[in-house]
């Protein structure tokens, strides 16, 4: 697996072996030459430099975006210090000792993800996207490179960890095939005041039917800033729809028994739509878990609602932009979310070609679609969410969690506050009877 | 789950029913006699927004290029008693994640 061009990784930054158990740092040993995680690295290092094809797949081209990456010890380049976080106001990494500031490059200009949509053709891939080797280790070990001792990052809730005996910062910015570096990241902007204020509100609007245990327990600060996995697609696409349209010519009463009804005339047409789609920044959750959605279930489609992200502003991933927050590792491939990334494609596309369809105000009833995608581009991201998370016991033993997500981009707020089913059946109770009351004074008075 | 399911087909109702252009007068007196559940909806709904997710299909970026038009007359439909074409599905989305049960 070693990396072809050794000038790309410090010989000290190699990553070691992986031990599922969280031995304590044993004592500085040589590291061996025999990397055990090298064969399952070899499909993503590979194909470094010239995006050279894998022989077995039908020619997909490979975005190397960890090109140059380093694991191990990020330094400063100013002073050498590796305590190094995201500035929220500046959206720039900062160095938290001599305060010299600087920006990951744009995603867009390092991977050249702004182009034509409609030159991407066949299937290409952020080396970050790459399908997930299920023998891949989650605990990785690094060697520190400032005193020798083994580190351990813990990659389902971060890339980076401090060394325990020298506190030094251990990043890993190289990708594994276990989808916890992804291509790019998209650094937290909205503050955490903000969101906490945000999330304040929220819950302030909804308190009159606010489970009393939750509303005995909430507490706002309990926030945590966290990056979720997504792949973001750009879809390049030729289309034809076909089907029937209706448009009306005439509307009319008719006298049936003792009643007026109304009667519609109406012209029908055999409509056809055949045209490119470019679909750009198409973002689907990565992680199966935040991929249900089944509301009776969970409240994943809070987190869901708060899209899209300007995922356009997204850098080159650099674990520094983590400190701080914890994120959610990918275990989706391609083959997983292309189903759904199609389907929504579609989804977009007709309702794109709905401008098209004016004339047709009875309704356009598509019988076939053909969509035939000629290009696509898939890159994986984190995407930063402040997410306030609340678990309810319920009566029946079950539990259920909810959460306040606020999009840290955007600042928009969506969330799910436990009910107070008792109370609100009572009131809903009181309705009920002023609504028969009412039905039967309208009723009596003959409206 | 028994309530929610309830609560979810007077939610379809109301928003089935605000939605239409006005032929069916019945919606008032409706919206009385249903006026608890129809209560217990929204406010169901409001705390828990079990109802909300990403609308992809409009919030995402999308250019149509290169369009090409049929449109054929095939005939004239008289007397209908529906408002709107039957089976009309070009606001359909099928890819949403959000699921109720
Ligand atoms: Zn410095
Ligand atoms: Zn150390």
């Amino acid at each position: 697996m070693e990396n072809p061009d050794p000038t790309s990784r410090a010989p000290e930054q190699q990553p070691l072996s992986s031990p599922q158990d969280q031995a304590p740092p044993a004592a500085p040993e040589p590291v061996a030459a025999t990397n055990p995680v090298s064969d399952s690295w070899a499909r993503g290092a590979d194909s470094s430099e010239a995006p050279t094809p894998e022989p077995d797949d039908d020619a997909t081209r490979v975005i190397q975006t960890d090109e140059g990456a380093t694991d191990g010890l990020a330094k400063c380049s100013r002073c050498g210090a590796t305590d190094i976080s995201l500035n929220v106001a500046t959206g720039n990494l900062r160095c938290n000792f001599c305060r010299f500031e600087w920006s990951a490059e744009s995603a867009n200009d390092a991977f050249d993800l702004d182009g034509d949509i409609g030159k991407l053709l066949g299937v290409t891939v952020g080396s970050g996207s790459s399908d997930i080797v299920p023998s891949t280790d989650e605990v990785m070990t690094f060697k520190c490179s400032a005193c020798g001792a083994e580190v351990l990052i813990d990659t389902a809730s971060s890339t980076q960890a401090r060394c325990h005996w020298c506190r030094n910062t251990l990043s890993m910015n190289q990708q594994v095939p276990n989808g916890a570096v992804p291509d790019m990241i998209l650094p937290f902007k909205v503050p955490k005041e903000t969101a906490i204020a945000s999330i304040n509100k929220f819950v302030q609007k909804r308190r009159f039917f606010a489970h009393p245990l939750f509303r005995a327990e909430f507490t706002a600060e309990n926030v945590m800033g966290v990056y979720l996995p997504y792949m973001v697609v750009d879809i390049n696409a030729h289309a034809r729809l076909s089907g029937e349209g209706e448009h009306q010519t005439r509307s009319y009463t008719v006298k049936v028994g003792d009643s007026q009804q109304t009667r519609y005339d109406a012209d029908l047409y055999n409509v056809v739509r055949d045209f490119d789609v470019h679909v750009s920044d198409l973002t689907v959750e990565s992680s199966s878990d935040r991929l249900e959605q089944i509301t009776s279930q969970n409240s994943n489609n809070i987190i869901n609602t708060i899209m899209p992200f300007d995922v356009e502003n997204a850098v080159r991933y650099d674990s520094n932009y983590m400190k701080g927050f914890t994120s959610e590792r990918r275990d989706s491939n391609l083959d997983e979310l292309s189903p759904i990334a199609f389907t929504q494609a579609e989804d977009i596309t007709r309702n794109r070609v709905n401008s098209t369809l004016g004339f047709y105000d009875r309704g356009v009833r598509w019988t076939q679609q053909d969509v035939n995608v000629r290009g696509q581009r898939w890159v994986s991201a984190y995407l930063p969410v402040w997410l306030y998370s609340y678990q309810q016991h319920k009566s029946n033993g079950k539990t259920f969690l909810h959460y306040v997500a606020v999009n840290a981009r955007t600042g928009e707020t969506m969330g799910s506050v436990p009910i107070h089913q008792g109370k609100l059946l009572l009131v809903s109770g009181g309705v009920e009877v002023a609504g028969i009351i009412a039905a039967i004074v309208l009723t009596a008075l003959g409206i | 789950m028994t309530t929610s399911a309830m609560v979810l087909a007077v939610h379809d109702q109301v928003l089935a029913s605000g939605g239409s252009s006005g032929d069916d007068g019945g919606f008032i007196g409706f919206i009385f006699l249903l006026s608890g559940f129809a209560f217990y909806a929204l406010m169901y709904f409001r705390y828990r927004n079990a109802d909300k997710r990403h609308r992809h299909e409009s919030e995402t970026e999308a250019t149509l290029l290169n369009m090409k038009k049929g449109d054929t007359f095939v005939r004239s439909k008289t007397g209908m008693s529906n408002s709107r074409m039957s089976g009309a599905n070009s606001h359909e989305v099928r890819g949403a994640r959000r699921k109720f049960f």
